[in-house]
């Protein structure tokens, strides 16, 4: 569900591509970049500025001019021109070298006579074509003194613009560069920042670790502590419930022993109530009287005698079949005689 | 924090370690504790098991009773003993060696008495031995001889000797009862004044007389009497030297003279006087003559006792409408009454220890014998039959005699003190009354 939720507004941001987008991006990034690791001694692969346009220029101006296409256009033009002109100037002088053949030809019988004439014109022509040649080429020159003009004019322009455009690039580079500047010095600041926070978070983090370990030293002493304690408590309760069977299994073996000796007892006559005979007997696991000793003395041997005659008389002891309650209670016990009720 | 879980862990250990300390402890205490302590404090409610096997004889033997018959017969009448019939017996063994005490053991025997008995020219002897079947151990080894017409002597004297070894008490077989009969016809009484054994045999009569023989009473020497007679015509408290037959008057005075009690030193005799014209308490000095009178009292004063330790004097009085038991510290101090709750508690007799102190007492319509201890005033009824009479303790206090009635005919029946047994004495002749058991002499 939260999974789902958050791919939502991811798409949101992206579709908005709002500040928020901008900064869930960043704070992606960072979470991103925090999730790549902690390898900030490489400078990060900078995204492209988008707000620039100097991608559009190459990056390294080129020394050499860059004619504009207009201006390109225009020179040929005037190349076209030109040629045009040439190639009508030979026209004509093509035609009127046929007309002069032809009407050399027809004047051929006149030739003599007239070729003096011709001479006389041809050199008039001669000189006007000298004449037309040299206003030609004094036009041409006049022509291509204009168009060098124009073209050290276009060239100037051309120039000039390229050095503005050159500046424009040049400040938009310094610009571009200032901000990248700026951009990677906030960048740097930013990182700076985020670095300090990330240490600062790093800082908090070892902390919160170190807590969180001790925290889990603790809990986990504690837990051992508990458990060791429970698992003793364990141990304690089977043994207590051990130990209560014990005791009930003993007391109930007492008792029996308590009677059968009760009934294997006579008291002398001469027994008095303050009387008091201590054995210390010893059984067999079996219920068979291994041992008995007067341990203390009533002072009446005739009480004693009676007292360990009693024990002596039990052929089997009612002893427990469980060896550790037999073990523990009735290998070696007391037998204290004390007439309470005498006859 | 690190140190602060360092000392934290350090407490822990030390935690541990106290723990560990204390479970070694614990286990060190339980397994150093007392060991298991079994308490008896009740014995078997009946009579020992004992043996007494037939002695081996060599020589001629008296005829009747043997001595071995007689014993078991004491040991029997005591209440305390169970002695095994002899056909039940797997073996006649006569001394140490012939005993198998598995043999016993598996008869269910505590003790074993064997013993051979020799006539050397009219005297028997008797050598016996007592053994313990459990532990297996001889505990009297003894001989003893007597005239062979005195062997029931010899047999009370074994029983005496058997009983002590295992009670640690003196036994009182060897004692004398004395008692009164009465026979004869409805219109001819005939009173006599007999001694016995104590189990009736060997009785001989030492005063006959037409007129009431009354209260016996056994000097502690148990070499004299002193009784009530009315062969005078009225009361009158006589001693009488057994031996030699020879009878003094201790009390003759007008009224009634009557209940004498020897003090345990045998110097002095307490008496009931009427002499004043109230039945009254006095002593007598027997060396001196001397009476004193120990009771002044508009009531019925009668039936003194010493204690035990012959310094207090317990009596019969009605001062309270009816007949209740008092005791006075010494003689002539102030009474005090220890029974209550019943209509009629008379005739006290303490025994020898100054534990406990015998009366008749009704409950019903019954007169039965109670105890009294006088410790704890704990009042236990020790004989059921009915019109039961004159308690008297044996000298080591494990016995009483008392007077009853059995199918209309005054008999003596002997319970063990805490009424656990009976034996009724065989009635000689006619009705028996007044037992009076004597000391232990020796």
């Amino acid at each position: 569900m939260k999974g789902h939720e958050r791919v939502t507004v991811n798409k949101d941001s992206i579709s908005l591509k709002s500040p928020v987008a901008m900064s869930l991006g960043l704070h992606l990034l960072i979470v991103v970049v925090a999730l790549a690791g902690w390898s900030w001694t490489n400078p990060v692969q900078e995204p492209e500025p988008r707000s620039i346009s100097a991608r559009l220029i190459s990056p390294e101006p080129k020394p050499s001019p860059v004619v504009d296409e207009q201006d390109q256009r225009d020179d040929a033009q005037k190349r076209e021109l030109a040629a045009e002109q040439q190639r009508k100037t030979a026209d004509a002088e093509r035609k009127k070298a046929e007309q002069e053949a032809k009407r050399q030809a027809a004047e051929k019988a006149a030739q003599e006579k007239a070729r003096k004439i011709e001479r006389e014109r041809k050199q008039q022509e001669a000189q006007a074509r000298e004449k037309a040649e040299q206003q030609a080429q004094a036009k041409e020159a006049a022509r291509k003194k204009a168009e060098a003009e124009a073209k050290e004019r276009e060239r100037q322009k051309a120039e000039e613009e390229r050095k503005r455009q050159e500046e424009a690039k040049r400040q938009a580079e310094e610009e571009k560069k200032r901000k990248e500047e700026q951009r990677r010095k906030e960048e740097a600041e930013r990182k700076e920042e985020r670095a300090r926070k990330e240490a600062e978070r790093k800082r908090k983090e070892a902390e919160r670790r170190l807590r969180e370990q001790q925290l889990n030293a603790l809990a986990e002493e504690a837990e051992k502590a508990r458990e060791s304690e429970a698992r003793r408590q364990r141990e304690a309760a089977v043994a207590k419930a051990r130990e209560a069977q014990m005791l009930t299994d003993s007391e109930k073996y007492q008792a029996l022993i308590r009677d059968r000796l009760a009934q294997a007892w006579y008291p002398p006559a001469s027994a008095t109530e303050n009387m008091v005979a201590r054995l210390q007997i010893t059984l067999l696991p079996t219920g068979e009287l291994q041992g008995v000793t007067l341990v203390s003395s009533s002072g009446n041997t005739a009480f004693d005698n009676s007292a360990l005659s009693a024990v002596r008389s039990l052929n089997r002891y009612p002893v427990p079949s469980d060896r550790d309650t037999f073990e523990r209670y009735f290998r070696k016990f007391t037998i204290e005689f004390n007439p309470k009720r005498l006859r | 924090m690190f140190k602060s879980k360092n000392s934290r862990s350090v407490l822990a250990k030390r935690h541990v370690t106290m723990v560990g300390w204390l479970m070694v402890m614990f286990f060190v205490a339980s397994s150093a504790r007392a060991e298991l302590l079994i308490r008896i404090t009740e014995g078997a409610n009946s009579a020992i098991p004992v043996a007494v096997v037939p002695f081996a004889e060599s020589g001629a033997m008296p005829a009747g009773d043997k001595i071995s018959s007689i014993v078991q017969a004491d040991l029997t009448m005591s209440g305390e003993f169970k002695p095994l019939s002899p056909e039940k017996m797997l073996s006649l063994p006569s001394e140490r060696s012939e005993v198998y005490f598995r043999d016993w053991r598996m008869l269910g025997q505590r003790y074993v008495l064997v013993g051979q008995l020799t006539n050397n020219g009219g005297r028997v002897e008797a050598r016996y031995e007592l053994f313990d079947v459990n532990r297996e151990q001889r505990i009297l080894g003894e001989t003893a001889a007597a005239p062979q017409g005195n062997v029931r002597s010899l047999a009370h004297h074994i029983s005496d000797r058997v009983y002590e070894a295992i009670t640690g008490e003196p036994g009182a077989f060897s004692t004398k009862l004395a008692y009164v009969t009465l026979s004869g016809a409805s219109n001819k009484s005939v009173y006599r004044l007999h001694v016995s054994d104590i189990d009736g045999q060997r009785s001989t009569v030492r005063l006959e007389s037409d007129e009431p023989i009354l209260s016996p009473a056994w000097s502690p020497d148990g070499k004299k009497l002193a009784y009530v007679s009315f062969e005078t015509g009225k009361p009158v408290i006589f001693i009488h030297e057994l031996a030699t037959g020879k009878r003094t008057k201790a009390a003759d005075f007008p009224g009634l003279n009557s209940a004498p009690a020897w003090s345990p030193d045998g110097q002095s005799m307490l008496m009931t006087l009427s002499k004043d014209g109230n039945a009254e308490i006095y002593e007598k000095n027997l060396v001196s003559g001397k009476i004193t009178k120990l009771t002044n009292h508009w009531a019925i004063d009668t039936e003194a006792a010493w204690d035990h330790a012959g310094k207090g004097v317990f009596f019969t009085s009605d001062q309270s409408g009816g007949p209740q038991i008092y005791y006075m510290e010494r003689p002539g101090a102030e009474a005090r009454r220890i029974t209550f709750g019943s209509r009629y508690n008379a005739r006290a007799r303490p025994d020898s220890k100054g534990e406990y102190v015998y009366y008749v007492h009704q409950r019903d319509r019954s007169f039965h014998i109670a105890r009294r201890n006088l410790k704890t005033d704990e009042e236990t009824i020790v004989t059921r039959t009915g019109t039961d009479e004159s308690p008297s303790v044996s000298p080591n206090g494990r016995m009483l005699i008392y007077a009853t009635e059995q199918g209309g005919e005054g008999v003596l029946t002997v319970v063990s003190a805490d009424g656990g047994a009976a034996y009724s004495l065989p009635a000689s002749e006619g009705e028996v009354r007044e037992p009076a058991w004597g000391p232990i002499t020796r």
